[in-house]
């Protein structure tokens, strides 16, 4: 199995993949930053929890971008050489299929911590009031990873059973685009689609006062059935890809 | 002498028609077993199914004398290599940084990559990225790929795509040296038959999915029928004079083919014309050549 990880780190050589991450990350700064700046003093105080209600929004969007690109990045090279009637001789297909996965779950990975890693930087920066809520950032990590992997996983199953990579990468934007306006879902609907689920498991909520035109955070209950589902659907997936994956032809 | 690969009954369907059908391939050890057919008829999805890279609807394999199953599969295959239909690479790495992939993941010395590469006359291109290798090349690599754990069996999709003349003969020498090399049984399938004919020790022809043909080669050379070509002075009357004696002919140019005899028979043939004036000018031994009797096989018109 270590060798076959190996095997995908090579293969990942001059592709520019941290890159994309890279850029992701710029762009979340940037938005985070933007956000931040027309907030005073007092909106600061709730500053941890502003960082916990707007990162997830922005997941919606963002995780599923590298999630599409990681995984098409990951693939396109087999497709393109038509490596898997070589490799399929050499190792079982299960272990192609999983030595994928986890070479570009450290991606995800990576780009997980690098918002964390914003939200702390800037928090420390700006003098977030209150102390630092690690509990909640340590289940933000969680929550995003759990999120992202299933969302990955969805990408790879479909990256790697189609040659065309313009299939993943527009199911990837508009999954996407459905996360981000799935709040305005019923929750029964929002719970059906993955790409939701950085909504769902949401730890803050928002007050909106129209009157004052005043926000005001709150923390809310975490949405274990919600968790428990998105633990499903990765299973499902993962399983379901990878049937496909070995029963395939090529 | 026991059988590398033995199928019994294999067929394949991809909808509902049959595009392998009840092949029993026989490849005895060390032999280079040329697998012929047209395009389309059906050789790259038996070699598929021997690798286990596609799923047979009906029939058995044995690889190395052992049934293959879905468990056992990959570790018979420790001793295959292969190249089906086109090579497999990736081209953003180099030569080098290809075959040390599949030397990894097969767990074998990492020397054998320089090896092939040189036994494939690639170790010049080494450090060049694959995507600007010609198709030769890729082609080599390929091979390279299908050498690297120096296999007891060696299957060959048509390894000759893409290679120009002088590519072609090298391929053949490469080919030939094998087995006496390494003790190699080489599986090599071609859609043409001067390309493994005098490389092949035996020949598998295969006609939309069925397998028509499978012995040696020189007993597919012996199939030629020898028949005898006569021209003389005077066809027309030859022709009467033929039929009159109950020989059959057929007019050809000019000469009259008719069948193999015996010299006594010809000897009485020449009296009889030279009694009647008809100079006798040429009788020549005329053999089907070998791709008459590939397309006879492999076309509409089986004779066999
Ligand atoms: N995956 C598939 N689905 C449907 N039909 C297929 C599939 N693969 C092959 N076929 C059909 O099976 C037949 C045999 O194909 P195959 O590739 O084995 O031929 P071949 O002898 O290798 O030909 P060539 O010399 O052109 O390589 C063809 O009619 C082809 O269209
Ligand atoms: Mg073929």
């Amino acid at each position: 199995m270590s060798a076959a990880i190996g095997m995908e780190v090579l293969k990942t050589k001059g592709r520019k993949i941290w890159l994309v991450v890279a850029v992701m990350m710029a762009v979340q700064l940037l938005w985070a930053g933007w956000a931040i700046s027309n907030k005073d003093a007092n909106d600061l105080i709730q500053g941890w929890m502003f960082f916990l209600y707007q990162f997830p929004m922005l997941n919606c969007i963002i995780m599923p971008v590298i999630a599409a690109v990681v995984a098409s990045r990951l693939s396109d090279v087999e497709h393109k050489g038509q490596t898997f009637k070589l490799l399929e001789t050499i190792i079982p297909a299960q272990r192609i299929f999983a030595a994928k996965f986890i070479w570009g779950s450290i991606y995800m990975l990576g780009a997980a911590l690098g918002q964390l890693a914003i939200m702390i930087g800037m928090g420390f920066v700006l003098h977030f009031g209150g102390p630092v809520p690690w509990g909640a950032l340590a289940s933000y990590l969680f929550f995003t990873l759990v999120v992202s992997l299933t969302i990955y996983i969805f990408q790879q199953g479909v990256s790697m059973l189609v040659a065309n990579q313009m299939v993943p990468m527009t199911l990837g934007l508009v999954g996407g685009f459905i996360g981000l306006f799935s709040m305005f879902f019923p929750q029964g609907l929002q719970k059906l689609i993955l790409w939701s689920y950085y909504g769902v498991l949401m730890q803050v909520g928002m007050n909106w006062d129209e009157t004052t035109r005043a926000t005001d955070f709150y923390w809310t209950a975490i949405d274990w059935s919600g968790l428990g589902l998105i633990l499903v659907f990765f299973v499902l997936i993962y399983g379901i890809g990878r049937i496909l994956f070995v029963r395939r032809e090529v | 002498m026991s059988n590398i690969i033995e199928t019994e009954g294999l067929s394949k369907q991809y909808g509902n028609i049959y595009r392998v059908k009840d092949v029993d391939l026989k490849v005895p050890e060390g032999a280079i077993y040329g697998f012929l057919g047209p395009n389309g008829a059906g050789k790259s999805t038996t070699l598929k199914m021997i690798l286990g890279l596609a799923k047979p609807t009906e029939g058995e394999i044995a690889v190395f004398g052992k049934r293959v199953n879905s468990k056992n599969r990959l570790e018979n295959l420790k001793n295959v290599g292969s190249l089906i239909e086109s090579p497999s690479y990736y081209g953003h790495l180099t030569g080098e940084e290809n075959l040390r992939i599949f030397q990894t993941l097969r767990g074998v010395p990492k020397q054998n990559i320089t090896e092939v590469l040189k036994i494939v006359r690639l170790e010049n291109q080494q450090s060049k990225k694959v995507s600007q290798y010609s198709l030769g090349m890729k082609q080599r690599l390929g091979l390279a790929s299908a050498l690297l754990g120096y296999p007891k069996l060696l299957i060959l999709d048509e390894p000759t795509n893409g290679l120009d003349p002088a590519g072609i003969s090298e391929m053949r020498e490469l080919i030939q040296s094998l087995p006496q090399k390494f003790g190699m049984t080489v599986v090599v399938s071609s859609h043409l038959l001067s390309e493994i004919d005098q490389l092949a020790t035996r020949v598998g022809i295969i006609r939309e999915g069925e397998l028509v043909y499978q012995d040696s080669l020189t007993k597919l050379h012996q199939y030629s029928k020898q028949h005898l070509a006569v021209r003389t002075m005077n066809n027309e009357v030859t022709k009467a004079f033929l039929s009159q004696n109950g020989v059959a002919w057929e007019a050809e140019d000019d000469y009259l083919i008719i069948p193999q005899m015996k010299d006594t028979m010809m000897a009485e043939i020449s009296k009889a014309l030279g009694q009647n004036n008809i100079g006798l000018v040429r009788i020549e031994e005329r053999k089907k050549s070998l791709e008459d009797i590939f397309l006879e096989l492999t076309g509409t018109a089986v004779s066999l």
